[in-house]
């Protein structure tokens, strides 16, 4: 008997120090938390973000869930409220693999789920960074954007690209509405390259079309990647370029200026006015802007205009202002020199310009887009000395300086109080106050820029340092 | 003949009791060996007493040789000593700093100290003269509880000085001061140290509301040196030496500049700034040396001549101050005069005047923060090879591609100083018809002028970035004529020999009037010393000009009653009629009420006063007022500027101020209770008080609601809001003497507790100084607002986590070693709500800590001051630390910066592009705490008496500001306000930058009377 009350008392006791026991979580145990992940198996590649997507839920209440890739450097950990408490949530959290991992590397991604009266559940997932998420990559060799296809001297169109793809190439697509162009070329064993190159005719007849290729991978998910690209046939070029970089620049690395456009146009005499920052000045005329192909006039041998991207420059002899005519027809050229008689805006950047307003601060800024710093307020444009242009020692017509260029750009040049200004527009004309209206966006790579605003021109030059 | 024997007999006792008398002679002077007239000398326990002559001298027959004489005057210690066998006492009097029977000037009146029943601390003239400053105030540092003295560096510089707190957000926080009774505004740099008697801080409502609308901040008193009875003294005192400036920072040379801002780059994905960082070995470019000088001079000296009769009395003092710059070139420099005279036409009749002639001038440059900022590889001048001998002389400099302007150009070119004309007169009359009942009336004028002149000469160091293609000259002229007349009527008597009562009545009258011109030309012919006149301009000439005036019109009256020494009341009330209010609320009415009970003089206190020498407790109430706001703030105001109209920027007016016809004063309400002890004969005394006060109808400048029509630039002063403040002030001394050895401690402990009551809209936020404060209802005004930088990003795994719960990135531009700030509302974005309260630039408590020993004709005086707990946003560390800019680094910063797990947890790592905006968010990244513990002064002194044919020589060497303790890394954690024109005297208050440090200064002093 007195063993069972002994035996009575140790239970009681036992059960009420069990009871006393201090819960630290201050909720009463549950049932395990539970975890449903949407997939077992993740792909990821280097650079690029992957979703890990689960289910969670618990009966009382959940406290946080920790996501790991400890070779990744990922310990996250998301602490749920607990007033209310939550009983389930849905995670969707994205993760970017760094760039310096291989696409080789496979690895496991850790979810610990625990609950407000401290049960703790793990999860792992595979994540492989072999997946293929680029879209294959088209690169044209002819037409390429912008092309002029002169009527007058062939109506063929040679589409000429070629396509690369890791995971091997599904399918190519070329269409043209305009042309009743709509040709698939499926590709047997999913080939990593592929070459296009067949000729198509167009009508006589002047027009713009738009070329659009697209080729598809045969990846899990597959990619699918895609161009557009405009083309201009006519029976006579819409506008002339003048280049005076060396054959083989690449002509689409400046923001804004190269090769310039024309200045006046009437039938096909083109004229253009342009300064030589030296003695013998090597230029070239282009039918298209972003290339020297197809339409390169330069000289041949006995110095005669030709269209032939073999040509060789046409020489200015020596610096200074030319007024340059030019017929691509009749391939006749003329290149005179001249003074120039506009105003002089030096003295608008040396600060000493206030004739006619007494207090005036003056300077040249800019306002504007994608121009770091610039803003569309002319008080930033004064107090961002950065943003102020200087004078070209050598050329009291031209304002020179330096932006760091963001992305897509838009500029007014100006002076206080938008007073001078020079807008630029379309085809890197800087138009001068009141002139043309709607400043033009031109895309640029970021980075620092040299910039050339010449008033006598007109013309803004915005090329990469 | 019976009388004649009886007449013969008494002659005879006569003889008799004169033959039994001791003939005693001698001089009684003070401890600067300087005689004292009117000293009482008296034979204890008889009536029989002498008073001392001009000279100190006394004659006295004593019965016997077991005779003792006492020696009694008026704020000295009274000595005692037994005849024995001399006949001839010479008496030194030590003054006494807790005498009771002290005088107290109160505003209007001077009182004993045990009558007075408000909260008023006394800091003589003396104890101010131990250090050499251009601001007496900064020698009032950690000398007065309740009053907070932030300094200032540079010549001519004034302290913020904080009485109890602040209890106005918008408006000046600077107390009045009132110099021998004439109010004279809110700064006092046009005083020597020297010429100061005593000074009096009035500290609480009831002591201060006498000065009803302008007392709000407190009001300091000074009384000036005047004329004593006595032979005429001459007295010289100087103090000369150097302030030193050390370079706040250590900068780093042209190689280590070159290996900082590459690294930068190349953390940023550039390639090198500077390639091959060694090839700037040994070029290094020492700005701070070719521009900054260690040490420049400071001078203090006074020339003083006193003395007079009975009938008249004077003081003539000249007094020379010279603080140099350390650019070499400008400073402060102040020369003032003082000539007091004071007549005793007869026992009814008294009069005096004073003039104080004074001459101030200023100006130096301010870029000392450009020759740390300046990068060390360019050099001072341009190479031979860029110069082709046509430029002028400001134009061969060479210019630095930090963007930073060569600052040794600059302080070249610098020429802007100012120079200050003023005459003071204040004069008195009093009359006495009956005993206690004085008539006086007091009048002062004071005119002054102010000139400025300026010229910046045409130069161009840079065409495009450093340049002033045309020169242009400026003047300033600033004249104002102010005066002040007050008149009162004083009685005074006991009744019934307990009753004591005293009744002031008054009246005041000021007005201050001013007017300004402003000349502009450009195009002086040259830059030559001589063309620097606006007439040689030859082109834009300009021209503006204004006056201003405001008035004051008071009365004022005090009733003061004791019963037995032991109840005391005071009463006071002044009405003010301010020209800055219109009809409605033009005139304001000013009470205060303060009593007090001296237990001391309680039956039951008779077996304790062998320890107990004084107990008191004091309560007061008063209201007080703060009107300084603009004069003309009842007008419409029309202002110029440039407007968009139809698409077009035109230049036009718009309406720039509106009246509003119902403002009125700020008004603060105040209550305090005191308790005021000493003991062991006042070996240990003090005080210990507790205050609470309010504003009300704080005065904001606010802007229209878009609705109103208004322009957003429109503004309308109004009365909105209120605060409140309160904390304690702790007094604590201790003074004894051994032998030759005498020592005192004083200790002072001040805490001031501020908080918004409420705003002119319920969540209102009131930002300040760039919105990098903020101001809401229930805590203190102007606390830091800004992100909270949560340490740096040490490892790619703190930054991968630093993410919302999908992962989305925080801050998505951050790299490991960038600034991590904290989600504080926890919304997954790291954006403007998540700015929070990151510091507060109020003290918790300040303390002050002043020593003073003497042994035989040595004395040491040491002092110190402390300021605990407030926060210093240091702007420098942008400057400093920042990769962005092109600017020079703190030597070695490759290596402080975040270069690896670890390697630091505060500076962020070197970036060009500082992408995570490290440092142009505003962010706890700026916030240090700004304790410091200073020692403000040091002074070892010998004194000659009676050698070299001279009273009294005394020399000294002193230092000031010789050691700071403090965690700040900025330039000195003395920081005061902001922008007062920015309405940031409050809101912008502890933002510490290139501020022009408190200089350490070494002083060689002498003091010479005879």
């Amino acid at each position: 008997m007195k063993k069972n009350v002994f035996l009575f008392f140790l239970a009681l006791f036992g059960i009420l120090l069990t009871g006393c026991q201090n819960n630290e979580s201050g909720f009463p145990s549950s049932d395990n938390p539970t975890v449903v992940v949407s997939t077992k198996e993740i792909y990821g590649a280097p650079s690029r973000k992957f979703e890990i997507k689960a289910a969670l839920a618990d009966d009382l209440g959940l406290k946080s869930v920790q996501i790991q890739i400890p070779e990744l450097s990922l310990d996250k950990t998301i602490s749920f409220a607990t007033n209310p408490l939550l009983e389930s949530y849905d995670l969707s959290y994205f993760f970017e693999v760094p760039a310096n991992r291989g696409t080789s590397e496979a690895f496991k991604i850790k979810l610990i789920v625990t609950d407000v009266s401290g049960n703790v559940v793990n999860e792992e997932i595979n994540l492989r960074l072999d997946g293929e998420f680029a879209a294959p990559s088209i690169s044209m060799i002819t037409p390429k954007e912008g092309a002029v296809i002169l009527l007058s001297t062939s109506n063929d169109m040679p589409v000429n690209f070629v396509v690369n793809d890791d995971s091997g190439i599904d399918y190519i697509q070329i269409k043209c509405e305009e042309l009743g162009i709509d040709e698939t070329v499926q590709l047997d064993g999913a080939p990593h390259s592929y070459t296009f190159n067949k000729t198509y005719k167009l009508p006589v007849t002047a027009a713009n079309y738009v070329l659009t290729i697209t080729a598809k991978d045969k990846f899990t998910i597959p990619n699918t990647g895609s161009i557009n690209i405009n083309i201009v046939a006519t029976n006579e070029y819409p506008a002339i370029y003048l280049c005076d970089q060396p054959k083989g620049t690449n002509l689409t690395t400046d923001a804004v200026g190269v090769p310039m456009y024309f200045h006046e146009k009437t039938g096909q005499d083109f004229e253009f006015k342009y300064y030589a920052d030296k003695d013998n000045k090597e230029i070239y005329f282009l039918g298209q802007e972003s290339d020297f192909a197809p339409h390169c006039f330069g000289l041949n041998a006995s110095n005669e205009l030709i269209d032939d991207v073999a040509s060789t420059p046409i020489i200015l002899p020596t610096k200074g202002y030319y007024k340059i005519k030019v017929n691509p027809n009749t391939l006749k050229y003329t290149a005179e020199k001249y003074t120039p008689s506009s105003k002089v805006w030096a003295d608008v950047a040396n600060g000493l310009w206030h004739d006619d307003a007494a207090q005036r601060k003056p300077f040249v800024s800019v306002c504007g887009g994608g121009i770091q710093g610039a803003t569309w307020d002319t008080w930033d444009a004064w107090t961002q000395k950065g943003l102020h242009l200087a004078n070209n020692a050598s050329n009291p017509y031209q304002l020179v300086g330096e932006y760091t260029l963001t992305g897509t750009m838009e500029a007014t040049f100006t002076g206080q109080w938008w007073d001078p200004s020079w807008r630029l527009i379309k085809n890197g004309i800087a138009t001068m106050s009141p002139g043309e209206n709607g400043n033009a966006k031109y895309s640029a790579a970021p980075g620092v820029y040299k910039v050339v605003l010449d008033t006598e021109l007109e013309r803004v030059f915005i090329t990469k340092k | 003949m019976k009388f004649k024997y009886i007449g013969f007999f008494i002659a005879l006792l006569c003889t008799a009791v004169s033959f039994g008398q001791i003939k005693i002679k001698g001089t009684v002077k003070d401890k600067a060996n300087v005689p004292i007239p009117g000293v009482n000398v008296i034979i204890k326990g008889t009536s029989s007493s002498a008073a001392t002559d001009f000279d100190g001298n006394y004659v006295l027959n004593v019965p016997n040789k077991n005779a003792q004489i006492e020696f009694t005057f008026v704020g000295f210690t009274t000595k005692l000593e037994t005849i024995g066998d001399r006949t001839e006492i010479n008496v030194i009097l030590e003054e006494s700093s807790q005498t009771l029977d002290e005088i107290v000037v109160v505003g209007y009146a001077a009182v004993k100290k045990s009558d007075v029943t408000s909260s008023i601390s006394s800091v003589k003239g003396k104890e101010l003269q131990t250090m050499t400053v251009g601001n007496v105030t900064e020698s009032l540092q950690g000398k007065v509880a309740g009053v907070q003295v932030t300094g200032q560096g540079g010549p001519g510089a004034q302290p913020r000085v904080l009485i109890r707190g602040i209890s106005t957000l918008n408006l000046n926080t600077d107390p009045l001061y009132v110099v021998d009774g004439i109010p004279m505004g809110t700064s006092i740099n046009f005083l020597s140290n020297n010429e100061i008697e005593s000074m009096e801080v009035l500290k609480d409502a009831s002591a201060s509301a006498i000065y009803g609308s302008r007392a709000s901040n407190g009001v300091i008193l000074i009384t000036t040196k005047k004329g004593k009875e006595g032979k005429t003294r001459f007295t010289f005192d100087l103090s000369s030496g150097m302030q030193i400036m050390n370079n706040p920072y250590n900068m780093a040379d042209a190689e280590g500049y070159a290996t900082i801002m590459n690294k930068a780059y190349n953390n940023s994905g550039y390639s090198d700034y500077l390639p091959n960082p060694s090839q700037y070995r040994g070029k290094t470019t020492d700005w701070w040396k070719e521009g900054i000088r260690k040490g420049t001079p400071v001078t203090n000296a006074s020339l003083g001549i006193s003395g007079g009769s009975d009938k008249h009395t004077f003081g003539i003092s000249l007094n020379y101050y010279n603080s140099e710059s350390i650019y070499g070139i400008g400073g402060w420099e102040r020369v003032t005069m003082r000539i007091a005279n004071d007549f005793k036409f007869s026992d009814k009749f008294k009069a005096g005047i004073t003039l104080n002639p004074r001459y101030e001038t200023w100006g130096a440059p301010g870029n000392w923060a450009d020759f740390d900022k300046i990068d060390p590889i360019t050099p001072i001048y341009k190479p031979a090879d860029q110069l082709n001998g046509t430029e002028n002389e400001y134009s061969i400099y060479a210019r630095s591609p930090s963007y930073v302007w060569n600052p040794v150009a600059a302080v070249n070119r610098y020429d802007d100083y100012t120079d200050k004309y003023n005459l003071n007169t204040n004069g008195y009359l009093q009359y006495e018809p009956i005993k206690g009942l004085v008539i006086r009336t007091q009048a002062s004028i004071e005119v002054g002028d102010e000139v400025r002149n300026s010229f910046t000469p045409d130069f161009v160091i840079d065409a495009a970035h450093e340049k002033q293609e045309i020169n242009n000259v400026q003047k300033w002229n600033t004249t104002n004529v102010d005066w002040t007349w007050q008149n009162t009527i004083t009685y005074s008597k006991t009744f019934a020999e307990k009753h004591n009562a005293s009744l002031m009545i008054g009246n005041t009258m000021e007005e201050y009037n001013g007017n300004n011109l402003w000349g502009y030309g450009e195009g002086v012919p040259n830059n030559s010393d001589s063309m620097r006149e606006l007439n040689a301009a030859t082109k834009n000439k300009d021209s503006k000009g204004n006056s201003w005036s405001s008035s004051l019109m008071s009365y004022i009256s005090r009733f003061s009653y004791n019963y037995d020494g032991k109840y005391y009341f005071t009463g006071t009330f002044r009405r003010d009629g301010s020209s800055k209010f219109m009809t409605n609320n033009k005139w304001a009415n000013f009470p205060s009420a303060s009593v007090s009970w001296r237990i001391l003089n309680e039956g039951f206190m008779e077996s304790a006063k062998d320890v107990v020498s004084d107990l008191r407790l004091r309560a007061g109430w008063g209201k007080v007022g703060n009107q300084g706001l603009p004069d003309a703030v009842y007008q419409s105001n029309i202002g110029q500027g440039y407007y968009v109209i139809g698409g077009e920027v035109v230049d036009t007016s718009y309406p720039s101020s509106m009246a509003n016809k119902d403002i009125k004063w700020e008004t603060v309400e105040d209550m305090s209770f005191g308790l005021d002890f000493g003991f062991f004969k006042n070996r240990i005394s003090g005080s210990l008080e507790y205050y609470k006060k309010q504003t009300n109808d704080m005065l904001f400048l606010k802007q229209f609601p878009t609705y109103s029509g208004f322009p957003g630039y429109s503004t309308m002063w109004t009365n909105v809001g209120s605060m409140q403040s309160s904390g304690i002030d702790l007094l604590l001394s201790y003074k004894d003497k051994k032998g030759d050895f005498s020592y005192g401690v004083d200790l002072t402990f001040t805490t001031v507790n501020v908080k918004m009551l409420t705003l002119s809209a319920d969540g209102e936020k009131l930002y300040g100084s760039g919105n990098r404060t903020l101001t809401v209802k229930g805590d203190e005004p102007g606390y830091f607002y800004g992100y909270v930088a949560d340490g740096l990003f040490q490892n790619q795994t703190e930054l991968n986590s630093h993410t919302d719960e999908h992962g989305t990135k925080l801050q998505p531009y951050a790299q490991v070693g960038d600034v991590r700030f904290k989600d504080v509302n926890g919304d997954g974005k790291i954006d403007e709500k998540d700015r929070t309260k990151i510091g507060s630039p109020w003290a918790d408590y300040n303390v002050g800590l002043n020593l003073n020993f003497g042994y035989k004709n040595f004395d040491l005086v040491a002092n110190f001051y402390s300021s605990i707990g407030n926060d210093i946003v240091n702007q420098n560390i942008s400057d400093l630390y920042n990769g962005a800019s092109l600017t020079n680094k703190v030597s070695g910063l490759e290596q402080m910066a975040w270069h690896g797990e670890g390697t630091s947890n505060s500076i962020p790592r070197l970036s060009k592009d500082d992408n995570n905006e490290n440092f142009t968010k505003f962010s706890s990244l700026y916030v240090e705490d700004g304790s410091f513990v200073r020692m403000k002064n040091l002074q070892l002194g010998y004194t000659f008496n009676n050698k070299f044919g001279l009273d009294k020589l005394r020399i000294s060497l002193s230092g000031q500001n010789l050691w700071t303790w403090t965690k700040y890394t900025g330039v000195d954690p003395e920081v005061a306000g902001g922008d007062p024109d920015k309405g940031d005297r409050v809101k912008g208050s502890g933002f510490g930058g290139w501020n022009y440090p408190v200089q350490p200064t070494i002083l060689m002093g002498l003091n010479v009377a005879f």
